[in-house]
């Protein structure tokens, strides 16, 4: 009998815990679709090309659910590829329409893993909906219209004092001439007296008793001819010195946001300078690798060298005009015309200068001479902390004495290794021993010991 | 009078003019130059204007068909299938060396780690401050285990938000930087 109890409430906790299963079960799955999960695994797994309101790599999520259903989009996740080999005409016209990216299968996602995304996407709709509602239509662009409104608000100004001069002087001049109008009627002056007024003063007179003076005459001739070769003198010194030389370029680049606040190394863009003679500007390609997704400015306010207000927005726009590219279709048009940056660091034609040679070759060198930071790049050895410019200028004098003064003072590093020296030694022994040598080996086929 | 009165005018205008605009110490000029044609190139540079060529540039772009000295061809195509060939076929040429892995080292820091992240867990500044959709990490699921070839693909042509980087690196440093992120998946 206590046996068959025994089995008997064994049974019944077995179905027991069977019913709870099932039921705990049954409502996870009413709440399988979380939208808290949603976030965790949309920006875990989705992010890199996707995101809600906005087209990035892959097609803007918002009100996906409306456009295919959820069987469906699951088993878009799951293996996109397999839809479009299998000829599903959605899948076609979706990896069609975004110029054949595949997305990778993500079978690692559970059908509620899936939901929860999707519950997640829903939730930021609406969100983005909601607050599109409440945002005054235009009221938040008309805030910062004019980029130069200082300057016309100076020349309102400057018209509007220029103006109550004129009216002033005008004032003046009708009182004064009312003045010798009714002193004249009144017979108080003539002409005549007008002129005896003209007699010159004591101070005119001193003048030109000085001016026939030949001591003065020669004096003031030594003088003014001291002044005028020191001044020569020191101009001279500056012909063809362009120090701090800061021409205003086509687009308001801002090294300090690139460089300084996002910390982009000097060699991504001038990838020329550790490689070749020149330090290259980047082509506009360069810029799109980050910019065909970066198309607002969020960052701090931006002002140039004259103080003028930059929209940093505005700046981003220019490399879509210049490429003729369509950041809503993501596409690219034909009429695309260069960026024409001034140049700023001119060497004379005349002297010959290697980036990579002192980039690369002298590098140690350089940062011991220089004394540069471990953080800093090298260039600042010669173009200043250009991380910290929002307008590059030229930071040395770049003249033949400025060259010099460097080489001259410039100890030579050895570390950890230089394959020319090295290899130089080598070479060196084998002469020394008679054995065969050839120009080649010691570089004599490099392009620019007779091309430069 | 009427002469003499916008004589002022004029003087007036002149010198608030000169006020406002010697108040600017930016230097937007040059300045002097001696003898331009010893100093201006008689080549030209690759950056210059060109009138000889119809669209003014001296840096064209190789005549279709022709390859540079040096110059290896990528043969995959552009394409999902490009991809996945290349991810099968395509080995590294480079023998896993210290050197190898230091100058990866050095060029994944310049190169990649503004959006990669200095680990490649994806938190370069790029991702962080200027708002660039985040890439995977190098160690998670979809990345962990991919192909060399699949890499290589990817940095030559670009794969998703991230743009083809064939311009500013030669095929030895792409190798290079390739045996960096893979060290760096191993961590």
């Amino acid at each position: 009998m206590s046996k068959n109890s025994n089995v008997f409430l064994k049974t019944c906790l077995k179905k027991g815990v069977l019913i709870l299963t099932i039921a705990f079960l049954s409502v996870a799955q009413a709440f399988a679709a979380d939208p808290k999960e949603g976030e965790t695994l949309f920006k875990a797994n989705c992010t890199a090309c996707h995101a809600v309101g906005k087209r990035v790599t892959g097609p803007d999520l918002k009100n996906v659910d409306q456009r295919h259903d959820e069987a469906w989009l699951v088993k878009w996740v799951h293996d996109s590829q397999a839809m479009v080999k299998g000829g599903d005409a959605a899948a076609v016209k979706v990896f069609g329409e975004f110029s054949q990216q595949v997305m990778p299968s993500f079978a690692n996602l559970s059908e509620d893993n899936v939901k929860s995304i999707l519950a997640y996407i829903k939730q930021e709709g609406e969100a983005l909906d909601k607050k599109a509602a409440a945002a005054p239509a235009g009221g938040a662009t008309a805030a910062d219209s004019g980029t130069s409104s200082y300057t016309i608000f100076g020349l309102l100004g400057l018209v509007v004092v220029l103006f109550l001069v004129i009216v002033v002087l005008n004032r003046v001049i009708k009182t004064l001439e009312q003045l010798v109008l009714t002193r004249k009627a009144e017979g108080s002056i003539s002409e005549t007296e007008e002129e005896e007024e003209a007699v010159p003063s004591k101070f005119v007179q001193t003048i030109k008793i000085l001016a026939s003076n030949k001591k003065v005459i020669a004096l003031s001739i030594v003088a003014v001819l001291v002044v005028g070769s020191a001044w020569s003198w020191k101009e001279m010194w500056e012909v063809g010195v362009t120090q701090n030389y800061q021409p205003a370029q086509p687009i308001k680049f801002s090294h300090k946001v690139h460089a300084g606040v996002n910390q982009i190394n000097c060699q991504y863009c001038h990838s020329g300078a550790w490689k070749s003679k020149n330090a290259s500007i980047p082509s506009a390609n360069v810029c799109m690798n980050c910019h065909n997704q970066i198309n607002e400015y969020k960052g701090e306010a931006l002002v140039d060298a004259d103080g003028e207000k930059i929209d940093g927005t505005a700046e981003i726009q220019k490399i879509y005009q210049a490429l003729d590219y369509d950041p809503a279709t993501q596409k690219y048009g034909t009429s695309q015309r260069p960026i024409e940056w001034v140049r700023i660091h001119n060497l004379p034609d005349f002297a010959y200068f290697n980036h990579s040679q002192h980039v690369k070759v002298a590098e140690e060198s350089i940062r011991a001479a220089k004394g540069l930071k471990a953080e800093d790049p090298v260039c600042y050895a010669c173009h200043g902390e250009v991380a910290k410019m929002d307008e590059v200028y030229q930071a040395s004098q770049l003249t033949m004495q400025w060259c010099v003064d460097c080489h001259r003072s410039t100890e030579m590093k050895h570390a950890p290794k230089n394959h020319y020296y090295d290899g130089m030694v080598e070479l060196h022994e084998k002469i020394k021993k008679g054995e065969k040598v050839t120009v080649a080996q010691m570089g004599g086929l490099e392009c620019a010991k007779c091309h430069y | 009078m009427f002469i003499n009165k916008m004589r002022g005018v004029l003087v007036m205008g002149l010198a608030a003019a000169v006020v406002l605009t010697s108040c600017s110490k930016v230097k937007r000029d040059p300045g002097l130059e001696y003898a331009p044609q010893m100093y201006r190139p008689i080549a030209y540079n690759p950056d210059q204007k060109n009138s000889v060529f119809a669209d003014g540039k001296t840096a064209q772009t190789p005549v279709e068909g022709t390859i540079p000295t040096n110059y290896e061809v990528f043969h995959y195509p552009h394409t999902p299938e490009g991809y996945e060939a290349a991810g099968l076929e395509l080995k590294s040429p480079l023998a896993h060396t210290n050197e190898n892995l230091e100058e990866g080292k050095r060029l994944f820091l310049n190169m990649c780690s503004h959006c990669h992240g200095k680990t490649g867990m994806a938190d370069g500044n790029v991702v962080a401050k200027a708002g660039f959709p985040a890439p995977p990490a190098y160690n998670s699921a979809l990345l962990k285990n991919l192909p060399e070839g699949k890499m290589f693909y990817s940095i030559t042509y670009g794969k998703g938000a991230m743009g083809s980087h064939a311009s500013q690196l030669s095929k030895e440093e792409r190798w290079k930087i390739i045996q960096y992120v893979q060290y760096l998946q191993q961590q």
